[in-house]
């Protein structure tokens, strides 16, 4: 698993990233530093307001930190590209385009031809399993279903970091579940390097092979925690999952961690 | 069989001391009201019901023109003498000419506006720059009544087409731009985002993003906007034109012929549905992942 002796540079490293409104009177970010690994599932875990989101945006490009870098593979990286794909809480697929030409979209702006593109389309849309809805509008779709499209959609465009910020809040518990589950078939059949927000100690633990976990005002890294009970291993099953030893003691952590921070900004 | 099933792994019969075999009572329901809250009338009883009101309009019309004194009666025509009129109108005088010259003016007019309007309201709800630069001084366009240009088009363009052409633009397009502005900021932020971390330029994402998504409410906007168009033609067409629905309203005027005028009023009403249907049938067309299908 640990790929870091190689010496070849990381899937992305964050360099002392800072971001201050106000003129630096309010940081939500202090001088965050990590490194992603290849092939790893990464979760960012922390109270509302830690800086998480915020993180993952910078990473995404969609805003800009105050202070620091990031390096893909080892490049520097300024503002959104497909080399990290993105998936959102909220449904980003498009609604005038049908689930085949919204997983071709991303293609397209890469200048993938029409043939490969209707091809390529056609085996992702077949991964999240909805071959038979290619022809379909999101309007028809559940939310599960729009939230496969665009995990389709992103998967297509191959991107080197997989980026999640909250993708399955808006879901309902079963069909969040199938979502999860889902997500670990792909991600070990694609071999992708993921980092994916939560709000859900069980959902972090369950999809992650490490949890960062944030501190908020400043946003810092609290702790960084390898979920080494698995092994190395993905579970699919949830139910073998919680059965492994050393579960309840990470899930306990975390729980105690989350509580601490509550408690921090209750008294402050 | 569920029930059967049940008993037979000694689950606790739910059905009390009835037997399980018999169908449950009928739910008796409170009977529906006619004002109820949440109730959908099936399509062929809204039909029923518009077809109704539509009746009680005409009804209530012709009641009034019976209960006016004898002597007064030509001031409230009866229905039939309006639609006699209308026929007059058409088959006489050449109605349709006219009907041809305010329509030509509406699309025309609507037409510019719309050309100009659509892409401002779009720029100004995409880029908070462009939005800062146009929104102080349209608002204020925004507050100034169309009529009140009537005098300055007279003097600039005489009693031209151009004037009136000149006036539904003025009167449509600060209106239109402010309603596609909220069409276009209605967008979610989070499709643009999406786009852009696809890899998408900025113009990509305004070309493939921002109007596709904008596009049906901004033909709604259209649509509502169209219908204003409407009132400024016949106030432009009142005040100085010899021909259009405007002009022979305001000649019939001048001789008391109010089954004319009401005609002309009526034919009004007539193409305002149609335009409207028009526009529907556009948005049915046009974007047909924005109409809810059921299968």
């Amino acid at each position: 698993m640990d790929t870091a002796a190689t010496g070849t540079a990381p899937p992305l490293r964050a360099i002392r990233i800072s971001k201050e409104y106000l003129g630096g009177s309010f940081k939500a970010l202090d001088d965050v530093s990590f490194e992603l690994r290849e092939n790893q599932i990464t979760a960012f875990v922390g109270p509302s307001g830690c800086g998480k989101t915020t993180m993952l945006r910078i990473v995404a490009g969609l805003e800009y930190p105050t202070r620091g870098r990031l390096e893909v593979f080892g490049k520097p990286v300024v503002g959104p590209g497909p080399d990290r794909g993105m998936i959102f809480q909220a449904y980003t697929s498009f609604p005038w385009l049908t689930a085949q030409k919204n997983v071709e979209y991303g293609m397209k702006l890469m200048g993938i031809g029409t043939g490969e593109r209707r091809e390529r389309a056609n085996g992702f849309l077949k991964l999240v399993h909805l071959e038979k809805f290619a022809g379909s509008y999101p309007r028809s779709m559940s939310g599960g279903m729009k939230q496969r499209v665009a995990l389709a959609r992103t998967l297509a465009q191959n991107p080197k970091v997989l980026l999640m910020d909250e993708p399955f809040g808006a879901l309902d518990a079963q069909v969040r579940w199938e979502m999860q589950e889902l997500m670990i078939e792909l991600i070990e059949r694609e071999k992708k390097t993921v980092v994916a927000i939560t709000h859900d100690i069980e959902e972090a633990i369950y999809l992650a092979d490490r949890i960062i976990f944030f501190s908020r005002q400043p946003g810092r890294i609290k702790a960084d925690i390898p979920v080494d009970f698995k092994n190395g291993r993905r579970y699919q099953r949830k139910e073998e999952l919680v059965r492994l030893p050393g579960y309840a003691d990470l899930e306990h952590r975390l729980f105690a961690m989350m509580r601490e921070e509550i408690q921090e900004t209750k008294t402050a | 069989m569920q029930e059967s099933r049940a008993a037979a792994i000694g689950a606790p019969n739910h059905a009390g001391h009835e037997a399980a075999n018999d169908p449950a009572p009928l739910f008796v329901a409170p009977k529906e009201r006619f004002l109820e809250f949440r109730l959908q009338p099936t399509s062929q009883r809204a039909w029923m019901l518009g077809t109704l009101g539509a009746l009680g309009f005409f009804g209530l019309w012709e009641l009034g023109h019976y209960l006016t004194a004898e002597s007064a009666r030509k001031f409230l025509p009866s229905v039939e003498q309006v639609a006699r009129a209308l026929y007059v109108l058409f088959s006489e005088r050449n109605f349709l000419h006219d009907v041809l010259i305010s329509c030509y003016r509406i699309f025309v007019s609507f037409f510019a506006a719309s050309a100009v309007g659509v892409p401002i309201g779009i720029l100004m709800g995409c880029f908070g720059n462009v939005r800062a630069l146009l929104n102080p001084t349209l608002s204020g366009w925004r507050y100034l009544p169309a009529a009140s240009f009537i005098p300055l088009l007279l003097v600039w363009f005489g009693p031209t087409d151009l004037a009136k052409i000149a006036l539904l633009f003025i009167g449509v397009i600060f209106f239109l731009i402010s309603l596609i502005l909220d069409n276009t900021r209605a967008v979610p932020k989070e499709l643009v985002e999406a786009a852009l971390t696809m890899g998408a330029s900025r113009r990509e994402a305004l070309t493939g993003v921002v109007v596709p998504a904008a596009m049906p409410t901004v033909l709604d906007s259209m649509r509502n906007m169209i219908a204003v168009g409407w009132t400024y033609l016949v106030i432009a067409e009142i005040v100085g034109a010899q021909d259009g629905i405007g002009a022979v309203m305001m000649r019939a005027g001048r001789f008391l012929n109010v089954d004319t005028i009401m005609a002309a009023i009526f034919t009004i009403g007539v193409l305002g549905i149609l335009t409207d249907v028009l526009f529907r049938v556009a948005q049915h067309l046009l974007f047909p992942w924005n109409v809810e299908r059921r299968s």
